[in-house]
């Protein structure tokens, strides 16, 4: 079959190449006209679980730059997610910041220690590098959680933001809708740039990404950078939509939601994060109604779809769609 | 740094010396390559090559010894860093990006070299496409653009590694084994392409190589290492005249 598959490509070769890298605008128009008016119609408790679903489809798809792309993996990714959160908060209760400044403080607060955290990281590599990246999330979580005078420690923070901006549910949910498709599509010119390419170089054989020129640990510390900026733009997102922030926004069940998502979505494919989001909090959400013991379903369910598709739900889906496409 | 009347070496390595626990992988190796040469180095298995190969090019640092490449003193520096002095090399097991296609492979080296691969603009790549695809009929791979790396053979994935190192502009090859794994046929097909693009881009080439056909057919010198060291060096000639070499490698294991 695969031979057979090889004289079809030669007879097409490359004369005429279609641009595989290019943003598909009609996808995205109808997926966000979709949830849009998804969000319109449905009642308060599907809007909030659809809200939910998008921050986390960012999140998924900030660490998905990591983990597909970049060869690394990060064990404390809620770390950038919390802070951005925390960001937020902090920076008004202490630095007395307007909202609106204080929504841009989370991001770049979660870039920051990205940076810094990133530094320590990049010098090893593998399953090394990973261990230091939840070494920092331990340290992290251990001051939020003790730094009692600025974070509240346990209790957290509440209060200093209206919860959803004081908006109306659907309303704060087209504006999660907005900021949610803007951030992704940055990341889909990210990985698809010469930047991008360079990042996957990197990831994929540092060895001749080095013999061609690449320095890894400066590429890899850009893209964790970059992943932990979008990170902490999903939970400064969070930190609104709950109107609060606590400890276990930096800890680690939030850094292995990440992560399970992006193995259900399917490594090594941009959407991982986005279709892990949808289904891991669609089995979320219908386990825990109909099943005493919902984690233990839920995590049925992912070994069997790891087993089944290695490639994940990406996996899937290219697979179907290629069979439609063949018939046609 | 200016040469003189006389051509600086392209590469000269004096008294180097590597050492892995107690086995002494290099021991005090001297070698002068000239500007434009094409060199064979041959041996018996843990001759030191590999490893020779793997200083030159930054990968492992030398206990003692100097190289110089094309008249710059190599100090410490990260393989990238001797890269971006003019020195391609490619691997003894091939070394691509192979969940990529053929084609973005080869747009990944162009990307290394083009000065904007921190770039956000898509559409740099695209104005790469045409050198790419003009690359990949050099190495004769075009047909093969769209294939995954993964799903190629063998030979075409050494082929394609080969390509991706000229595509960085190179000044010195450095090729570790080539041939390696290839069948006789495309193994001398591909000698033949590397031997064009050296005379045609006027490179210097030094090559690992264990065919010994392959060796007399492309090198105008060779130095055969033995237990880390120089053993012997001349014209291919000399070489094949030479008892010594004779008894501990062509003789050897034929």
């Amino acid at each position: 079959m695969a031979q057979g598959d090889g004289t079809r490509a030669d007879s097409e070769t490359a004369l005429q190449r279609r641009d595989p890298y290019a943003i598909n605008w009609r996808l995205v128009a109808a997926v966000v006209v979709l949830q849009a008016v998804l969000l319109v119609v449905s009642p308060p408790l599907v809007v909030f679980a659809l809200i939910e679903v998008m921050i986390f489809a960012l999140y998924a798809s900030a660490l998905n730059l990591l983990l597909s792309f970049s060869g690394m993996v990060s064990f404390g990714h809620a770390v950038y997610f919390g802070l951005g959160a925390y960001g937020l908060a902090l920076s008004i209760t202490h630095f007395d910041f307007p909202i609106v400044l204080g929504i841009i403080a989370g991001p770049l607060v979660s870039a920051f220690f990205g940076l810094v955290y990133g530094i320590l990281c990049v010098q090893l590599t593998a399953i090394y590098a990973a261990m230091l990246t939840l070494a920092c999330a331990e340290v992290t979580y251990a001051v939020v959680f003790q730094w009692f005078d600025v974070t509240g420690g346990d209790s957290g923070i509440s209060g200093h933001v209206p919860t959803m901006l004081g908006l109306a549910p659907h309303q704060f949910g087209l504006v999660v809708l907005c900021v949610v498709t803007v951030a992704i599509l940055m990341l889909w010119r990210v990985v698809y740039s010469p930047l991008g390419l360079t990042i996957r170089a990197v990831g994929q054989n540092p060895a001749r990404a080095a013999a061609l020129g690449h320095g890894r640990k400066s590429v890899q510390l850009i893209a964790f950078v970059i992943s932990a900026f979008f990170s902490g733009v999903a939970g400064t997102l969070f930190g609104i939509f709950h109107g609060n922030v606590f400890p276990d926004y930096v800890g680690v069940l939030f850094t292995v939601d990440g992560l399970l998502m992006v193995v259900l979505g399917g490594l090594y494919s941009f959407g991982a994060g986005i279709y892990g989001a949808i289904v891991y909090k669609l089995l979320d959400n219908l386990a825990a109604h109909y099943f005493q013991y919902w984690q233990l379903v839920v995590g049925v369910i992912i070994v069997i779809v790891v087993i089944v598709s290695p490639s994940g739900i990406a996996g899937l889906v290219r697979r179907v769609v290629e069979r439609i496409g063949r018939r046609l | 740094m200016t040469a003189g009347a006389i051509s600086q070496p392209a590469l000269r390595v004096r008294g180097l010396h590597k050492q892995f626990g107690r086995f002494v992988a290099l021991d005090s190796v001297d070698l002068t390559v000239d500007e434009g040469e094409i060199r064979a180095i041959i041996g018996p298995n843990g001759a030191g090559k590999t490893t020779l190969i793997n200083v030159l090019s930054g990968q492992i640092v030398a206990d003692r010894g100097s190289v110089e490449v094309a008249g710059r003193r190599l100090r410490r520096q990260h393989p990238h860093q001797v890269a971006k002095l003019g020195v391609g090399r490619t691997y003894q097991i091939s070394s691509t990006l192979r969940r990529m296609t053929v084609f973005d492979n080869m747009l990944c080296a162009h990307n290394a070299v083009s000065g904007h691969w921190f770039s956000l603009r898509a559409g740099r790549l695209r104005t790469m496409e045409d050198t790419v695809l003009a690359d990949l009929k050099t190495i004769e791979l075009d047909g093969l653009a769209d294939r995954v790396v993964d799903d190629i053979s063998h030979g075409d994935r050494k082929r394609l590694e080969f390509g991706m190192v000229l595509a960085t502009r190179p000044k010195v090859l450095l090729l570790d084994e080539p041939t390696a794994g290839m069948g006789l046929r495309e193994r001398h097909e591909l000698i033949d392409l590397v031997l064009a693009v050296t005379r045609e881009r006027g490179l210097t080439l030094v090559f690992v190589e264990h065919d010994i056909d392959v060796v007399f057919k492309a090198a105008e010198s060779i130095t055969v290492m033995a237990l880390g060291g120089v053993f012997a060096e001349g014209r291919p000639d000399e070489i094949a005249a030479n008892s010594a070499v004779q008894d501990i490698y062509l003789g050897g294991n034929g």
